[in-house]
């Protein structure tokens, strides 16, 4: 690894100062599974590496009145381990047990996946089919965006240079909402996702009122198929039919790619099974509450 | 340079060290503790694996300034020659072990399992292990090793 | 099935499963494991090994993390070597400036292929420069190793080099580098060691059969990845003998190869095995040996080069890919009779243990398998990639994915099952394999019974 610069702040307002100072020149490091690999394959490093690991305010999971809050340096072990979001969001656990291995998920942490915004990123897809939003942070205040915002290309986000992700927030309406999540891969453990579909379902009177399709690895960003979750709003609970049409509608709404992990053409087989797999799951979850 | 001093195998440990030096390089070249490998240097291989705070991680991923003022506990800190922990009592008496590069990660990995869950199921090994690849054996006989040292009392070297 | 069973025949799979001999082999042991064995037996102790568990004399300091491998190894003042790799496929080389690289910091030498006394290597033909000098045939080949204080400070110096290709047309496909007029390789023909069997006579062979089958199968190059990268250090004794550490599985090759290269008599070169973090066949052949040893003169200093995982990658060897051209032809009751194969190895820049592998792939390309009329030939060929060479089995696997392929081919289009074809058709004791040898202690019919049996071939294939 090039020699760097270390600093270790002990507060969010210590970061972003020194982020200000600094900016564009400096890498935040989260978990560091990511970013420690990156630093020793690159031959022109940032000068500065700022470890967030002390910064308080970026940590902790908790019941607020607008919604439960997950700092961005929260690790996916600990998400894994939360009775809270087993409570109120027990897919994002089903997602965070997909990444990595165990050694990886005891270091890395939720905000590091997202700001990472590679489009097989395994944390994105439930946290946009619980219409999550996060806040941002700069030295000249925050901002909160939708989670469908923030991703804005491969590898690129939301995030001005000079700003950091503070923390993810699941709205009040959507905790305990019934919601499903699949990853395909090569293989189970580490690896990268082939497609990802995560789906939340809410359900009155036996009727579908209200459901998010998402779709991971499929597109440049983390994508919403929102023509698939028309085709299923308003139907009956019992309309298994209307979940293919759904899953077939939201094919068409990816733009999966040929690479050496897969074809285009599986990827779309892919989307089809897993967004029926996880309609069908929510659903079940949804008539059963 | 950065000062840092941590717990290791029970012992406070102290080096002056570069930012850009990782946990593993530190075990290894400053303080000789040669025991975790360094594999594929990118957190993929888990021979590099050790408990930080309990935690199994991979010390290549970590800098060392990171585990500062922290507890670490490598594969010398669990077992010796003389008295061996019953996960590598029950490797010894299996040959789960081919090469052995693999083999002080996957203790690790394996302790870090049963501390927490003393008897997992097969299913539970083989997620606590996905984290660490082994090229010879394959993992049966790993598998079969740690379920069977679940089967032994804690503290025992298990080879009575 | 066929309509006129004859003698060799099996009538009924279950017949056949009922015979005594099935079951003899041992079954899965899941008995309680005996008590440890002591670890040290005495020098005259006998050790019964056969049916007895014993203890692996090695295991207890590979679980405690204490065996010594090599890069656990360190000698006072010694030095890390890292090298510059071709990122060209195919090109020559115009030119080398390392003068940038010596004045960085920590960097104590550097060494090109030109200060190599010979200056190549090979376990059948010596094709393989050290140091790569006036021409680099695939991304991986050596040009400058620079020795410094630290591993970091020698990887920054590389960045340093300038090097200036003329790039040469580059060959990815086999099948392209043996058409007559691709670019060569090395001298004048890409096809560099070949293998030819002959039994019977093919052609007649298939003029008798009922039914011609015809398939490509080709499978991918694999690399190794042994959990430990190849390292090796070399340090120079007071009296002047070379002293070589390294992880390579075959030393006595080694130094034969260090003696060559170094142009210096073997008895003055020591090589001392380490501990192998895995190896097959990966490990086979000297990688840095004698550069660390003229770096290591030059700096009066221990030198030790450790691997990374992508040198590991592109500067060892790989398994061969092999596409494989079946034809075989058989009678309707399913019998063999006669089968060509044509074998073209991607044998990657350098011959490596190519020789070796064209003819046990070729040895083997018709599989157990009793047939009158068999041809083969395999030919290895150069192309612009990865080196290939060693891995567990030479070829055999390659070719007995293939054979098995057109055996469940064959026995599909015949209507019998898959299991019966091979029984039918299988080596038995003495016969006589495609090279002439009479064949003793065959157990395939045995063993593939006892494979059916356990694993409940019958019930699922019914």
């Amino acid at each position: 690894m090039r020699s760097f610069e270390y600093s270790a702040p002990g507060s969010l307002r210590e970061a972003l100062e020194v982020m200000e100072q600094h900016a564009p020149d400096f890498k935040l490091l989260a978990g560091g599974t990511d970013l420690l690999v990156d630093l020793k394959h690159s031959l022109n490093g940032p000068t500065l590496v700022m470890d967030l690991g002390g910064v308080a305010e970026l940590k902790g999971i908790e019941e607020t009145p607008s919604g439960l809050r997950i700092g961005a340096m929260v690790t996916h072990t600990e998400i894994q381990q939360s009775p809270l979001i087993a409570k109120h969001a027990p897919a994002m656990i089903a997602a965070a047990a997909t990444i990595g291995a165990v050694q990886t998920r005891n270091m890395g942490t939720i905000g590091g996946n997202l700001v990472t915004c590679v489009p097989s990123l395994d944390s994105g897809p439930v946290l946009v089919a619980l219409d999550a939003q996060v806040t941002v942070a700069g030295v000249d205040g925050r901002r909160v965006l939708a989670i469908t915002e923030f991703f804005v290309g491969p590898r690129q986000t939301a995030l001005a240079p000079d700003e950091l992700l503070v923390d993810i927030l699941i709205p009040t309406p959507m905790l305990g909402r019934a919601t499903a999540f699949r990853k395909f891969g090569l293989r189970k453990g580490q690896a990268l996702a082939l497609v990802n579909a995560a789906a939340s379902i809410a359900v009155n009177d036996g009727r579908i009122i209200e459901a998010r399709i998402a779709l991971g690895a499929v597109a440049p960003t983390v994508i919403r198929a929102t023509d698939g979750e028309r085709v299923i709003t308003g139907k009956s609970t019992d309309d298994v039919g209307a979940l293919r049409e759904a899953a077939a509608v939201a094919v068409t709404e990816a733009r999966p790619i040929d690479d050496f992990r897969a074809s285009a053409a599986y990827r779309r087989e892919l989307i089809a099974v897993g967004t029926f797999r996880v309609l069908e799951e929510a659903l079940a979850l949804a008539t059963s509450s | 340079m950065h000062q840092i001093e941590m717990t290791v195998n029970g012992q406070v440990m102290r080096a002056e060290v570069p930012a850009e030096t990782t946990l593993l390089s530190v075990l290894r070249e400053a303080w000789g503790l040669t025991g975790s490998k360094l594999g594929c240097d990118v957190g993929d291989c888990g021979a590099c694996t050790v408990l930080v705070d309990g935690l199994s991680v991979n010390a290549c991923l970590l800098l060392a300034v990171q585990v500062d003022g922290q507890e670490v506990l490598t594969i010398e800190g669990i077992g010796g020659f003389d008295y061996l922990h019953p996960i590598q009592a029950a490797f010894e008496r299996l040959s789960s072990i081919q090469c052995g590069f693999c083999a002080p990660g996957i203790v690790i990995s394996a302790k870090a399992l049963i501390d927490k869950n003393p008897h997992p199921t097969e299913q539970e090994i083989r997620e606590a292990l996905a984290g660490n690849l082994c090229r010879c054996t394959g993992y049966t006989k790993i598998i079969e090793g740690i379920a069977e040292a679940c089967r032994i009392p804690a503290g025992t070297d298990g080879s009575a | 099935m066929s309509e006129k069973p004859t003698k060799e025949k099996p009538a009924d799979l279950g017949d056949l499963l009922a015979d005594p001999r099935v079951g003899q082999l041992p079954a899965v042991t899941r008995d309680p494991i005996p008590a440890v064995q002591a670890l040290r037996v005495g020098a005259n102790q006998q050790t019964p090994a056969v049916g007895q568990r014993v203890t692996r004399l090695d295991i207890r300091t590979h679980i405690t993390g204490s065996t010594r491998y090599i890069d656990d190894l360190a000698f006072p003042s010694m030095l890390y070597v890292k090298i510059l790799r071709s990122t060209e496929a195919h090109a020559r080389i115009l030119s080398i400036d390392t003068a940038a690289a010596r004045a960085m910091p920590g960097v104590v030498a550097t060494l090109t292929g030109d200060e190599i006394p010979e200056n190549s290597f090979g376990s059948s033909y010596q094709d393989q420069p050290v140091l790569a000098v006036d021409r680099v045939r695939h991304q991986g080949d050596g040009l400058v190793a620079v020795a410094a204080e630290t591993e970091q400070q020698a990887s920054e110096a590389l960045a340093a080099i300038k090097v200036a290709y003329e790039p040469l047309p580059a060959l990815f496909d086999p099948l392209e580098a043996i058409r007559p007029d691709a670019p060569k390789i090395h001298r004048d023909n890409n096809v560099y060691a070949s293998k030819v069997i002959i039994r019977g006579d093919v052609e007649k062979g298939f003029a008798e059969s009922d039914q011609i089958f015809e398939r490509r199968y080709s499978t991918q190059m694999i690399e190794h990845v042994p959990m430990e990268p190849f390292a090796a250090i070399a340090l120079w004794e007071p009296d002047g003998q070379l002293h070589v550490y390294s992880s390579n599985g075959r030393i006595t090759l080694g130094r034969a190869d260090l003696a060559r290269t170094l142009q210096m008599p073997m008895n003055r070169i020591r090589v001392t095995a380490t501990f192998v973090g895995g190896n097959f066949g990966g490990k086979n052949e000297i990688r840095t040996e004698p550069i660390l040893a003229l770096l290591a003169k030059k700096t009066r200093r221990p030198v030790k080069a450790t691997f990374n995982r992508e040198d590991e990658f592109v500067a060892s060897t790989t398994r061969h890919p092999i596409i494989m051209d079946y034809k075989t032809g058989v009678a309707n009751d399913g019998h063999l009779i006669a089968r060509s194969v044509r074998l073209i190895l991607d044998g990657g820049a350098y011959a490596s243990w190519s020789e070796t592998t064209v003819g046990k792939a070729a040895i083997l390309a018709a599989g157990p398998y009793r047939i009158p009329n068999v041809r083969v030939e395999g030919h290895a060929v150069y192309t612009n990639k990865t080196v290939t060479g060693a891995m567990r089995g030479f070829g055999a696997p390659q070719v007995a994915f293939a054979y098995e392929s057109q055996m469940d081919e064959i026995a599909n289009t015949l209507g019998m099952d898959p299991l019966a074809i091979r029984l039918l058709n299988g080596f038995t004791e003495g016969s006589i394999s495609h090279t002439g040898q009479v064949l003793q202690a065959v157990a395939l019919e045995e063993t593939l019974l006892t494979a059916a049996k356990r694993s409940g071939w019958m019930e699922e294939g019914t």
